[in-house]
């Protein structure tokens, strides 16, 4: 309260008594504390106002940069999904084989790795996705992936942290992951458009794609509207279709046979790791809000390669060898996806081409008949992936993929020339997809493929009934 | 001359801004404009034109998040199927959640719809609580002087600035709320397709009346409508929806119940400022006003 307007008042007050007021005195004196009363009451306003600012304004900006959110009551974060499929195809269950045999480079030797719980015809349970996911510390995101087969097995397939502090646009990512080349390599099969792996990953980097131990480091420059990503791989190299080392050399043969006295050579030992290093390059102009487009390029290289080679139980007259030396590979990529604001992604489409080949440039190491040792092998091998998306109703989805291999390269030369070439086999498939809330899907998928196995024509026809369900705390995916 | 050519190098280089704002949405846009000034320059990652909930992450918004110093986003998970993958992507620690640099104008205000059950039989919910504070100028108002203090807390040399044009903001909204809540006097109330007007109902004191969807993220369903239809008997209340989603369920219902149908949109266009963002509210409320 101001001390003026009371001592004004009071001496007002003790004015009145004192003096024998005269008529235009009094109505002076009224007059004034009218006044008085008005900036007195003016006053009180301010003041009252002023308070209730002070009380009012929101919470101090500090305790509110975390978000609200229901998913920080679990640390981890776990999702769950479930994918079933009822199969049929037009050779009594004998494309799924097929597949496993489709000529190329890789074909002889084409089982590593852990075996697919084969399809039967009718219903199977597909592998259950387990995710983990958290923030670990201010400086660390950390995931792990396990799936397990309908009969129980565990596997892991992906386990690693990566740096959330790092300046500049760096990410270090380290442990078990799925390479950053390509799109739809880093795709676990829950995102997938089609309910299988495409021809040209399954045959050229295996049905799970590339996915290694090691290191990574990516990073975002300022390139202005344009994105661009370049990132670097130190992987191990373990178990790849063109990185895989640590192999005996051979001293049987599967058909049980003794080898042949005439055996000579070795492989070499084992080299240190990383034995496969990546990198790759993604960019993609800003098209606005509608349209979003991504380019990508990216070479592989592996240092050492080792593989045997074994057709004693089919051909017993056929030498084993050995061979080892470098492996590569490269791929183009473009991804081209279209919101058009609908309900339920009606009119959505999404364009995606791929494009990789591989080289195996080895030398003979061992050979049964002792003769080749030191001969140079080249294997090389191309692939083709184009799939489009198209949401032709509210929550519906059609979608028409292409995929084939071997599409102009698929052969092995000597030091005299080619010694063996074998045909392109590719497919058609169409599917149907009917998302049933953000949360499960049904999908409907006919293939038709030609293959080729061992020089002879199969036409596969396949088709799926499948379904999916994701439980539990779902991350956003990226693009 | 040399020093000249460093001048103007210099001058080139330095932006004119002192603050890079990504906004999730048109009315975060609004927000981050309109109590930035000149000071922020904007970017949007939604357009208003469709649905916040169901975006996807993409190479743009990285892009434009990997430069940012400050990220408005509304929060309580209406952006959770992108914006974690857009963050993650975009490698910036500045405008990962927890940093100053992460403003969620959710968490400023109480929220509405909050600790329901987290359970998916009843469609896609939001335990946290209802995110669509947008129609709310009273919460949008409380999380401008939140966001004033973000700002001044990340640029102190304009902090004052930023206090003011929240302070104005707020002041304009409390000198147009009488107008507001005296036009809608006496209707019935609103039904929208999702529960996205729940706050602008709260906030003109009129019932909010049901959803054409029945439960969050599911397609309306025949049974669910002729229920809702017998519920509104003799309401005088507005049914409307946003330019995004279906219109069929909002028409039966009209035709079922006879009451007046509207197409509003919960943001205001790309590039507001709060001009733009009260005419969008001077537009629900005729709408209101013209329903009763």
């Amino acid at each position: 309260m101001d001390r003026n307007t009371l001592r004004a008042l009071a001496s007002a007050c003790a004015l009145i008594p004192l003096t024998a007021p005269a008529a235009d005195d009094l109505q002076a004196l009224r007059e004034e504390i009218a006044q008085l009363k008005k900036t007195y009451e003016a006053r009180i306003a301010a003041l009252e106002a002023k308070l209730k600012q002070v009380e009012s304004p929101p919470a101090p900006a500090i305790q509110s940069s975390s978000p609200v959110t229901s998913k920080n009551a679990f640390n981890p974060q776990l999702s769950l999904i479930l994918d079933g499929v009822y199969f049929r195809d037009n050779k009594k269950g004998a494309s799924v084989e097929m597949f496993d045999m489709i000529d190329g480079i890789n074909h002889s030797h084409g089982h590593q790795g852990h075996a697919h719980g084969q399809l039967e015809r009718g219903f199977n349970l597909r592998e259950t996705e387990l995710a983990f996911s958290a923030t670990v510390s201010p400086h660390f995101d950390a995931w792990a992936m396990m799936t397990v087969s309908d009969q129980g097995d565990v596997a892991l397939e992906e386990a690693y942290f990566d740096t959330r502090s790092l300046p500049s646009g760096l990410t270090v990512r380290a442990g078990k992951f799925l390479s950053g080349i390509g799109y739809l390599n880093a795709q676990h099969p829950h995102q997938w458009d089609f309910v299988d792996q495409n021809l040209a990953y399954r045959t050229l980097l295996g049905e799970h794609g590339l996915s290694d131990t090691g290191l990574r480091l990516s990073w975002l420059p300022k390139t202005g509207s344009w994105y661009t990503q370049l990132g670097l791989e130190l992987l191990q190299g373990k178990e790849q279709t063109f990185a895989t080392s640590g192999l005996a050399t051979p001293t049987s043969r599967e058909d049980g046979a003794p080898l042949a006295a005439t055996s000579a050579g070795a492989l070499a030992a084992q080299k240190a790791g990383p034995r496969l290093t990546t990198l790759y390059a993604k960019l993609g102009p800003d098209l606005g809000a509608n349209h979003a487009l991504q380019f990508g390029g990216w070479l592989a290289h592996a240092r050492q390669h080792q593989e045997v080679h074994d057709h004693t139980l089919e051909d017993p007259a056929s030498p084993v060898q050995a061979l080892e030396g470098k492996g590569r590979a490269w791929g183009l990529d473009a991804v081209w996806k279209y919101a058009a604001g609908g309900y339920g992604g009606q009119g959505d489409f999404k364009l995606v081409g791929e494009y990789l080949r591989l080289h195996k440039n080895l030398k003979i190491a061992f050979d049964e008949g002792g003769t080749q040792v030191g001969e140079k092998r080249d294997f090389v091998q191309d692939g083709l992936v184009l799939q489009g998306v198209y949401g032709f109703l509210p929550h519906w989805q059609a979608g028409l993929r292409y995929d084939a291999t071997g599409l102009t390269k698929n052969e092995v030369r000597g030091p005299n020339g080619k010694l063996a070439e074998w045909n392109k086999s590719d497919r058609w498939t169409l599917a149907l997809t009917k998302q049933i809330d953000h949360f499960s899907l049904f999908r409907l998928q006919f293939g038709r493929a030609r293959l080729w196995n061992e020089g002879v024509e199969e036409k596969a026809n396949q088709l799926y009934l499948q379904y999916q369900m994701s439980l539990g705390a779902h991350g956003a995916h990226s693009f | 001359m040399k020093r000249f050519a460093l001048f103007l190098v210099l001058f080139w280089a330095l932006p004119a801004w002192a603050l890079e704002v990504v906004a999730t949405t048109s009315s975060m846009g609004m927000l981050a404009r309109s109590v930035g000034g000149p000071e922020v320059k904007v970017t949007e990652l939604a357009p208003p034109d469709r649905d916040a909930h169901m975006l996807q992450a993409k190479p743009s918004m990285m892009r434009a998040l990997r430069d940012a110093d400050l990220l408005v986003a509304v929060g309580a998970e209406l952006e959770v199927g992108w914006l974690p993958a857009a963050l993650k992507g975009a490698a910036n620690p500045n405008v990962l959640p927890g940093r100053p640099g992460y403003f969620e104008a959710a968490a400023q205000v109480a929220l509405l719809d909050v600790g329901q059950a987290a359970d998916r039989a009843q469609g896609d919910v939001h335990p946290a609580g209802n995110p669509h504070v947008n129609l709310d100028p009273a919460r949008m108002a409380m999380i401008a002087q939140a966001l004033a203090a973000r700002m001044g807390q990340l640029d102190a040399a304009h902090a004052e600035h930023y206090r003011q044009r929240a302070q104005a903001f707020a002041q304009a909204v409390a000198e147009k709320t009488p107008a507001w809540r005296a036009k809608v006097a006496g209707s019935g109330g609103l039904v929208s397709f999702h529960k996205d007007a729940i706050y602008l109902t709260h906030f003109l004191g009129l019932p909010f009346l049901g959803t054409i969807e029945p439960v969050p993220g599911v397609a309306p369903t025949a049974a669910h409508l002729e229920n809702l239809a017998a519920k509104l008997k003799g309401a005088k209340a507005l049914i409307a929806h946003t330019p995004y989603q279906p219109p069929a369920g909002a028409e039966t219902l009209a035709r079922l119940t006879g009451l007046k149908m509207a197409v509003l949109p919960i943001d205001p266009p790309s590039g507001s400022d709060a001009a733009d963002y009260f005419a969008l509210i001077d537009r629900w409320v005729e709408a209101l006003a013209a329903a009763k």
